[in-house]
Formats: structure tokens, C-alpha cells, sequence
């Protein structure tokens, strides 16, 4: 899975920012489009598209004679699906690698002698090495954290553990166990992608950019480029949503209880991206001053939402003694996931402040101080404002993710509180796939806006450009 | 003609780690008067500027303003509270807001209309008028400068300080920038303190100049003081190319390869002997050279000599000679300085 991400997220990223094809700015941001479709959405899709007694394999058997060798509730399986889903973290990583390349550097090779697949392949590649590390880190760290897909798929995982050992033993001692090695391996991953960011060193800061030389594929090669992106977002989204919609919609879902899952996704996502942001962005005008405390709080983004859940249950115990009746227990479990989600999504929601943030150059704040402002009317007035569009960027990746979340929410929702992807893991568990197929579907419409403004901005964005 | 100190540092010191930044500096701005702070990259000038603006707490030391404290060893009142301007090296101007609203940040206590007039009239006074609306990234340097300084002024500052206001300019515009911006600054009658690592604008702007090396005020004075007396090799050094030529002192005069120079401050021993390289004559007579290269310098030729080992460049004005050549030299008396070896 990681390997195969890897090679088609890389591969992806290298035919859009060197080479110029067919709809290839319309690939640039439309290759990250599955992000809004959520693992377990994919997975339904697939699943019921190659079900043994699907529709396909009864035709595919009668009409050709011949069965798919495979099955997708597999570990290989799985690991396509999680693949399709995954590889766009990937792809935003090695296209952001290689944008912010240097031109000079790719020239002084061609200059030194190397042809452009050895100037490519000895220098810019080398030099992507940190991007692809913290790329490929971040979808396995979704991939462990994952619960919808793998649990469906029936592949047993670590997070599926966790989740049984709290639902079906109730033995949060037992959840814990799952749940520490999950945590070890998370923080393995988060050391490997921070190492990788580390590498930015790499890039050269003050290097005038330049439009990176662009090679043209014509003809055959330029028709094969355009396939192979067209083949990683059909796999990733188009597929997997056309059957959802094609397969499912004509079941008439149970309309109000829809409504209420899809208002309350909304409004824990609405709510979890402004709590979030705002602490984000608290976090990151004070760590200039503490930044071990920056560095601390983004932990939380390698902790798989289940084990965050479980973690949150001991102090969720308490609140819910002290608050013994049900409305503020209701109350006090949306305080829970929220403070859940923001955790756990708050590294996600740093780094675009602290890029937005860093257009604010400290004499700017300094100018604003000698001009009569205090510290934190200075970051009113001028930090805040000069990053507003960093601030929103930020809102929209925890929106996408809080809609998409399902292990913590789980977890820790109110009794009765249900959101999409909530009930969508209910029908699926319960093999009723067909009434899945509407929550999973409306969970990708909602998302989808907001991760197309996303990926616009994305591909957009140059070094030296305002974002 | 009486000075009155507007600004006072004592014996201020700061320290970044174990890096010492600034040593017990001492600085006098007097008011309305342009004070010019000349030192190299590094030598702390930067940091002092800092620590007049309250963006620093000295470690060490006091700094007065009208009679008022400022900063004292371990605090400092707060730059918002000082009534100190700062024009910073990047200008700082806020990309998010129009050249009129950058300057007229700082006068939040005005009515909206007092406040729009007041920064439509500073932007006047820099002939920027016409530019009001246009955002910071549309400017040019030169231009984006003078909103900063238009801005810094505002706010009619006690003080105003400026960090390298030429090193963001082309060289064939730092004599228009340093003419229009003292213009500006003797209109707004302010008491002003410049940074910067340019010899020769400094000299040109500063009515007092401090010369400070290592974190240190070496010396301070008129310019031409500064210029013509250095009190070390550094000082000298930073004002502008010279030549230090080792020699002996005996009986009141230094004797080098180049020529003899009267020191009068020196006992009997090693000396080093500093020359401009315009103090560097040919004569009819003198001490014999070798000249090893000749440049054209535009104004002057830059001739290269050896005698007795030792190299001086010399500028010569008017015909040069030319290479291969043997010349006779002297030393100008008053664009040379002895300094006892090893100061």
C-alpha cells in the first residue's frame, strides 16, 4: 500500500509539474479530488461493485465465462482501496516537492551535462526525497487510523481492535492495549514525516522563481499521461461515487433521520474547524515565543482517532459524573469531540497558519508595535488580517476531515447523536449497503466544494506568489 | 548655538547568549539634529537602534528621553509607549493595507476624517499625494520608503530612527534618496538617529556621526573630526579605504617606505602610520616607489605602489603614471594619523 502510493502519487505529481499534456492543468488539482470521498465510501463502492454475487461477476461468469480472480474483502483488497483513497497525500507532497524545485538547480545539471531524465532522476528526484518520506508517512498514518474501510472489508487492523475491544467487550483495558502499539507506530510515522520536513532545508528560499522547464508530450506519450491521471481519479472517486449513486440511489433513504445525521455533520464540522482554527492560530502567534509548544501540540495529528477517543474516555468518565443529567451530558460530549477533533486535527490546521503567518515579517509586527499598538493589537490588526486566507484554507482541511472522521465519533458521540459517516457505518455493518450508500454519498457532495477551492488554491500556489 | 539632548544611552550593554551585541555603549542624540550611527555588518549598530525603540531590554545600563527613563538593566518601557519612530531596513510596510491606511495606522486616537486628512497631508509632505491609494507591492523602493517615513512621522515622534535607509537602493539613487529624505526630515524638525554601514552617505547626511565597531561607540563627533582624526585604525577603517602602513617613530617622526610624518603623540618605537589613499602625493621629491598597476577610478587613478616590500595605493588626480615606473612620494600630513603597532 505504502509502495504503491508512493510510486502513483510520485508518478502523478512528475507528469503534471514537468510535462505538459492534455488537460494537464485540470489534472494539476483535479488528482487530489478523492480526498473528499472517505475511505469507507470507497470501500462500500468496491466492494459491492466485485461482490461475488454482484451484478458484474453474474454477468462477467454467464457472458464471458470467466470469474475476477480476486476478492475484495482481502488484505489486498483493502490495501486498493486504501490506495485509491490515500494516494492523493502523496501526490499535494511531491507536486508541492517539485513546484518549489529550483529551476537553476535543474539547469545547472542540464549545464553540467546530464540529459533531462538524468537531471531529473539525479537531482530533482534526490532532492523530493523528504516530500515523498513525509507523502507516503501521512497516508499510512491514514491508513492506520482508518476504521470504516478496513472493518467493512473485514481486514483485522489494529484501530478495528480498538474499537471492538471498547463496543463489543466494553474493556477499555483491553481497548488500551490495542491502542499502544497503534500509538508507538504513529509516533514512528509522525518522527519519519517530520524528518522529511525537515528537508526543507533542500529547497533553496531566495531563489527568484522561475517557470520549471516543461517538457511536451505529444501524441501517444501525451495520450498515456492523460490516461493514467484520468485512471487515478476515476479509481479514486469517479468509480467508486458513480456506482454509490448508480447502485443506491434509487433506495428511498429514511429521509428525516439523514437530515438530522447530515445537520449534525455540518454543524460538528463547522464547529470543530472554527474551535480548531482558533486554538491554531492562538498556537501559532505564541510560538515564536514557546515552540516546544507548537511542536507538542501537533502530536496529536499521528494519534489514530480511536486510540484519541479511547485516551479521552477517562476524562470523559469524569465530566460525565460531575454532569449527571442528559442535556449536559449531551453537552459535554460535543465538548469531548470537538476537543478530540481539534486535537487531533490541530498539526493539519498549523501548518497553513504558520505559512500564512510567515509572510508576516517581524518587522511588520515591530512597525506596528513602534506605531503605538501592543503585542496583541498588533496581531489583531496585522498578523491575523495579512493571514486571513491561511485561516480559511486551515477551516476548510479540518472541515473535510471532521466530515470524513469516523473511529473517534464512534466513540465518543452522545447516545443518539449520529452524523453521516456515523450512519453509514451503522447500515454497512448491518449489511444493509443500499441505505449506506446515500450518507457515504451526501458525506463526498459536501466535501467535494470545499476540497475543489482547496486544490485550486493548491495547484495555484507558487513560491514567491501572494496565496 | 546651545545642544540640548533629546535622547540619552548610558553604559548600555546586551548580550545574545554568550555573543555580546552591544558593550556599555554611550550615545548623545542631540535635538533636532541627524545623528549617524556608521559601523560594519554585525558590529551591533542594529541591535543599539533596537534597544532605543524598546524592541530590546538592555542587560545593562540606562536610556533617557526628555528627562524620561526609557530602559534600564532588565526592563524596558514598551515600544508602543515610547513615542520613538522606526523606519525599518524592509520598510515593513502592511501588504493588506493602501499606502494612506499604512500611514495612517498610528494615529488610532483621532477622528476617522482628522485621521485621513493628517495622513493625506504626511503623504504630501513626502510628494506622495497622488499615491494613496496604492497598495505597498505597487510602489517602488524609493517610494515605499518614503510611505514608511511618511508613516513614521505621523505620528510626530520624540525620536526618529532609521535602519540602513539606503541598502535596499540602486547606487545611482542613494544621492537623490539621501537628499529628498533629509529635506524631510530637516521640514519635520525632527531629532533623528541613522543606521547605517555606508561610509560615505553617512558623512554626507550626519550633522554628528558615532562610529561603533565590535559593540562598541569607538568615537563620535563632527564627520570631518571623524574623518580626519580617527582615534584608532578601526575608526579609520570605517570611514572609508586607507592605508596603514607599518614604520618607526624616532624623535617626533614616523618613518615609513613611503615617506616620514610628524608624531607627536607617539613615543620612540614600532608604529603603525594611517593614510588615505588621497594623502598619498607624487612630488618632486620624496621617498622612491615602484608603481605596480594603474586603474582608471573615474575621478582619480588608483595607482598601486611597492617600496621596501610594503604596498599603499594612492589616488591620484589629474595625469597618472604608469606602470613599471619608479615615482617619488610623500605623505600629506593632515590625511595621515600615527598609532602606536599593535593598536
Amino acid at each position: 500500500m505504502a509502495v504503491a502510493t508512493g510510486v502513483l502519487g510520485s508518478l502523478a505529481a512528475w507528469l503534471v509539474v514537468m510535462h505538459r499534456f492534455p488537460g494537464r492543468d485540470i489534472f494539476a488539482w483535479a488528482l487530489a479530488l478523492p480526498l473528499a470521498a472517505p475511505a469507507f465510501a470507497v470501500a462500500y463502492a468496491y466492494a459491492d461493485l466485485f461482490d461475488v454475487a454482484g451484478d458484474l461477476r453474474i454477468w462477467m461468469r454467464a457472458a464471458l465465462g470467466f470469474d475476477l480472480p480476486f476478492e475484495m474483502r482481502t488484505i489486498p483488497g483493502a490495501a486498493f482501496v486504501l490506495t485509491c483513497a490515500f494516494y492523493p497525500y502523496v501526490y499535494l507532497a511531491m507536486r508541492a516537492a517539485f513546484v518549489n524545485q529550483s529551476a537553476h538547480a535543474l539547469e545547472a545539471a542540464r549545464a553540467l551535462g546530464c540529459s533531462p531524465a538524468q537531471a531529473f532522476l539525479r537531482v530533482a528526484m534526490p532532492l523530493a526525497r523528504p516530500a515523498l518520506a513525509a507523502g507516503v508517512a501521512l497516508a499510512v498514518m491514514e491508513t492506520l487510523a482508518d476504521y470504516g474501510a478496513v472493518q467493512f472489508l473485514a481486514v483485522q487492523t489494529l484501530t478495528t481492535g480498538v474499537v471492538r475491544a471498547w463496543f463489543v467487550f466494553g474493556s477499555l483495558t483491553s481497548a488500551a492495549q490495542f491502542a499502544l502499539p497503534l500509538l508507538g507506530a504513529a509516533a514512528l510515522l509522525l518522527w519519519i514525516e517530520r524528518w522529511g520536513r525537515g528537508g526543507r532545508g533542500y529547497e533553496s528560499a531566495n531563489a527568484r522563481w522561475r517557470p520549471l522547464p516543461v517538457t511536451a508530450l505529444s501524441g501517444a506519450a501525451g495520450a498515456l499521461a492523460a490516461l493514467f491521471c484520468l485512471a487515478l481519479i476515476t479509481l479514486g472517486l469517479l468509480l467508486p461515487a458513480g456506482w454509490l449513486a448508480a447502485a443506491f440511489l434509487d433506495v428511498s433513504p429514511d429521509w428525516p433521520r439523514l437530515i438530522e445525521a447530515g445537520g449534525n455533520s455540518l454543524t460538528l464540522a463547522v464547529a470543530g474547524a472554527v474551535v480548531t482554527v482558533a486554538l491554531a492560530a492562538a498556537l501559532a502567534l505564541g510560538a515564536s515565543r514557546v515552540p516546544l509548544l507548537a511542536r507538542l501540540a501537533s502530536l496529536g495529528y499521528s494519534t489514530p482517532g480511536a486510540v484519541m477517543a479511547i485516551g479521552l474516555l477517562v476524562p470523559a468518565a469524569v465530566v460525565w459524573r460531575l454532569a449527571p443529567g442528559a442535556a449536559q451530558g449531551f453537552g459535554a460530549g460535543l465538548i469531548m469531540l470537538i476537543y478530540a477533533y481539534a486535537a487531533r486535527l490541530m498539526a493539519a490546521a498549523l501548518e497553513p497558519i504558520d505559512a500564512g503567518l510567515s509572510r508576516v515579517t517581524p518587522s511588520m509586527v515591530q512597525a506596528a508595535r513602534t506605531l503605538g499598538r501592543s503585542a496583541p493589537g498588533a496581531a489583531w490588526s496585522i498578523q491575523l488580517p495579512i493571514a486571513r486566507g491561511a485561516l480559511f484554507t486551515a477551516g476548510l482541511v479540518v472541515f473535510i476531515d471532521i466530515l470524513k472522521e469516523l473511529p473517534a465519533t464512534l466513540i465518543l458521540r452522545p447516545f443518539n447523536f449520529d452524523t453521516l459517516a456515523v450512519i453509514a457505518d451503522n447500515y454497512a455493518r448491518d449489511e444493509r449497503l443500499a441505505q449506506a450508500g446515500w450518507p457515504a454519498l451526501l458525506i463526498v457532495l459536501i466535501a467535494l466544494p470545499a476540497v475543489i477551492w482547496l486544490t485550486r488554491k493548491i495547484a495555484a500556489s507558487r513560491p514567491g506568489a501572494p496565496a | 548655538m546651545t545642544n540640548v539632548a533629546a535622547l540619552t544611552v548610558q553604559a548600555v550593554s546586551k548580550a545574545y547568549g554568550t555573543r555580546a551585541a552591544v558593550v556599555a555603549a554611550d550615545l548623545t542624540l542631540q535635538r533636532g539634529r541627524i545623528t549617524c550611527l556608521l559601523g560594519p555588518s554585525g558590529c551591533g549598530k542594529s541591535t543599539l537602534l533596537r534597544l532605543i525603540a524598546g524592541l530590546e531590554v538592555p542587560d545593562a545600563g540606562e536610556i533617557f528621553a526628555d528627562g524620561r527613563r526609557l530602559s534600564w538593566g532588565g526592563d524596558a518601557i514598551a515600544p508602543e509607549d515610547r513615542g520613538i519612530g522606526l523606519v525599518f531596513q524592509d520598510y515593513a510596510l502592511f501588504p493588506h493595507m493602501t499606502a494612506l491606511q499604512n500611514v495612517a495606522f498610528g494615529l488610532r486616537d483621532m477622528p476617522a476624517r482628522q485621521r485621513r486628512d493628517r495622513a493625506q497631508a504626511m503623504l504630501e509632505a513626502v510628494q506622495l499625494g497622488a499615491r494613496g491609494g496604492a497598495w505597498p507591492h505597487a510602489l517602488s523602493g524609493g517610494e515605499q520608503q518614503r510611505v514608511a517615513l511618511a508613516r513614521a512621522l505621523a505620528r510626530a515622534p520624540s525620536i526618529l530612527l532609521l535602519d540602513e535607509p539606503f541598502s535596499g537602493l540602486d547606487a545611482h539613487l542613494k544621492g537623490e534618496v539621501r537628499l529628498s529624505l533629509t529635506e524631510a526630515l530637516r521640514a519635520a524638525g525632527a531629532t533623528v538617529l541613522v543606521v547605517t554601514h555606508d561610509a560615505r552617505e553617512a558623512l554626507l547626511m550626519a550633522d554628528d556621526l558615532a562610529l561603533m565597531h565590535g559593540g562598541r561607540i569607538i568615537q563620535s563627533g563632527a564627520p570631518r573630526d571623524c574623518y580626519l582624526d580617527p582615534v584608532s585604525p578601526d575608526a579609520a577603517r570605517l570611514l572609508g579605504e586607507v592605508n596603514l602602513i607599518p614604520g618607526q617613530v624616532r624623535g617626533g617622526l614616523a618613518h615609513t617606505p613611503f615617506g616620514a610624518v610628524t608624531a607627536t603623540r607617539c613615543a620612540d618605537g614600532p608604529a603603525v602610520v594611517m593614510v588615505r589613499p588621497e594623502g598619498l602625493r607624487l612630488a618632486e621629491a620624496g621617498a622612491p616607489a615602484h608603481v605596480a598597476q594603474v586603474r582608471f577610478g573615474g575621478g582619480y587613478h588608483e595607482v598601486q605602489l611597492t617600496a621596501e616590500g610594503q604596498r599603499a595605493h594612492a589616488h591620484v588626480a589629474g595625469s597618472a603614471p604608469q606602470a613599471g615606473q619608479t615615482v617619488m612620494v610623500r605623505i600629506e600630513p593632515d590625511l595621515a594619523r600615527v598609532f602606536p603597532a599593535g593598536s
